[in-house]
């Protein structure tokens, strides 16, 4: 072999050793939070026509399901508020409000997504988090005499009423979950197999990174770093709720926006709490959805309600740093950090 | 010896010389970039998803970046970095303000700029939080 053909043997090689082409990323800004698309092991043009598709799917459910701005659910809380009943001509709305209903049950009304006019109260219905006053405690406790709950809504022959006039429905621990299963579907239709998709740190994982599967980092909620890794394997979806991403700090006090529907205040006690859900249908909206009771719940609780959602894999960090993790959890974790082992409590 | 390494140059032709110094050149440049990130953090600009460069975060300049609809100005200052000035036309990417912390991001979606922040260490392919 001649020398230059040698060299070029070895640049050539040594380009193909440096670059990551067989990932494709991008990333967006949409439900106001980052999103990243990674595709593995698809030609380029074809990783961004999926990416580009889904990034569409993403903004109409963004434009369908806000909360705050005009959308179907500010229309159908509009004529709640009136005491109006309101026709209802889109099947997926009502799908995916008979399905929050079925959550709210299933999660103890601790996942409630009929709330939206105390988290409205608490200044979280908004994009820039600048209130510096606890709420006013009467129209709080008003609200929870009057007892939120989504059993209120009635829908028949397409046709939805309320009950209470101050339920307002927020699907906020809901709308990420749903769309990453959009997601699932657009990927799955287009035939790509192998893809990570994050919506805000809720993460579906589909196939496989390569050879290896999908490697997730869990934030610590309290330092920018992760405190541990997991392997995502193919199919399963990774959920956190916790108070360090969207809260508000009142006379140095952190107020976090997941608000216990049973006192009207955000819950406190919790820092984070992370499911693991295994491939199934809604998988990834459950992801969503079950970590919120499992924030939200008292701490003796919290271990019931995870037997009763059938939740095999949590993780949950509570505000005085001590950790409850199943024992699942724990043989998949990797910690990045050193925990003091006396923290942790296997169950 | 000397004889022998005089066979052996000539073997080798202009075009073999050409091919050895941009390889050479090539391994000081990459050996410059490289060993000269810092240990911690630094800073990925990406234009249209396409990674453009890689600063590191100690230090305190401002740099310009032509984006599809205009230039965009961002401020590194010892650890933290921001948008300063961009054509976009409601400004949020200059409204998020400072970040310092890995694995913040800053998404510009009209000028198709997006800054991260990174660790050195990355043994995962996303976050969770």
């Amino acid at each position: 072999m001649r020398l230059n053909n040698l060299l070029i043997y070895f640049l050539i090689s040594f380009l193909i050793g440096c670059s990551d082409n067989k990932i494709y990323k991008q990333e967006n800004y949409i439900f106001g939070t980052i999103i990243g698309i990674k595709i593995y092991g698809e030609s380029r043009i074809n990783a961004e026509k999926v990416s580009n598709k889904i990034f569409d799917e993403f903004q109409r459910l963004h434009e369908l399901l806000h909360p705050w701005e005009k959308s179907i659910i500010t229309d159908i809380n509009n004529a709640i508020s009136k005491s109006k009943s309101i026709s209802i001509d889109n099947n997926e709305i009502i799908s995916i409000l008979r399905n929050a209903k079925y959550f709210e049950t299933q999660t103890q009304s601790l996942f409630n997504p009929s709330i939206g006019k105390l988290v409205d109260l608490w200044g979280f219905h908004s994009n820039d988090l600048n209130r510096d006053k606890i709420p006013n405690q009467n129209k709080i406790q008003k609200l929870i005499l009057s007892k939120l709950s989504m059993q209120s809504i009635k829908i028949k022959d397409k046709i939805l009423t309320s009950n209470n006039k101050n339920v307002q429905i927020d699907l906020g621990g809901y709308a990420k979950g749903y769309a990453l299963d959009q997601a699932k579907k657009i990927l799955v239709k287009n035939n790509v197999k192998n893809a990570l998709i994050n919506i805000g740190g809720n993460i579906l994982a589909l196939g496989r990174n390569g050879e290896k599967a999908w490697r997730v980092g869990i934030q610590n909620p309290r330092k920018p770093n992760v405190i541990a890794t997991i392997n995502l394997e193919p199919g399963w979806s990774i959920g956190t709720s916790g108070d360090y991403q969207r809260y508000i700090i009142i006379d140095d006090k952190r107020y976090s926006h997941l608000i216990n529907p049973n006192t009207g205040f955000p819950e406190n006690r919790t820092q984070s709490a992370t499911i693991l859900i295994p491939p199934s249908k809604n998988s990834s909206i459950k992801s969503d959805v079950f970590s919120k009771p499992l924030f939200i719940a008292k701490i003796k609780n919290k271990i019931n309600i995870a037997k009763s959602l059938n939740i095999n894999y949590f993780l949950i960090i509570m505000n005085d740093n001590s950790i409850f993790i199943s024992k699942s959890m724990n043989d998949k974790i990797k910690w990045e950090e050193n925990i003091d082992k006396k923290n942790i409590t296997i169950f | 010896m000397i004889k022998k390494i005089l066979q052996f140059s000539k073997l080798i032709k202009s075009g073999d010389w050409f091919v050895i110094i941009l390889f050479c050149i090539l391994i000081i440049i990459s050996a410059k970039t490289l060993w000269n990130l810092p240990q911690g953090k630094y800073l990925e600009i990406y234009k249209n998803n396409e990674m453009l460069a890689i600063y590191s975060l100690n230090q305190q300049i401002s740099k310009t970046i032509n984006g599809v609809k205009g230039k965009t100005e961002i401020i590194i200052n010892n650890g933290r970095v921001r948008f300063s000035s961009s054509p976009c036309s409601k400004k949020y990417c200059i409204h998020q303000g400072w970040i310092s912390k890995a694995n913040q991001t800053i998404i510009c979606i009209p000028n198709k700029i997006s800054i991260s922040i990174v660790g050195t260490k990355k043994a995962y392919d996303s976050i969770n939080y």
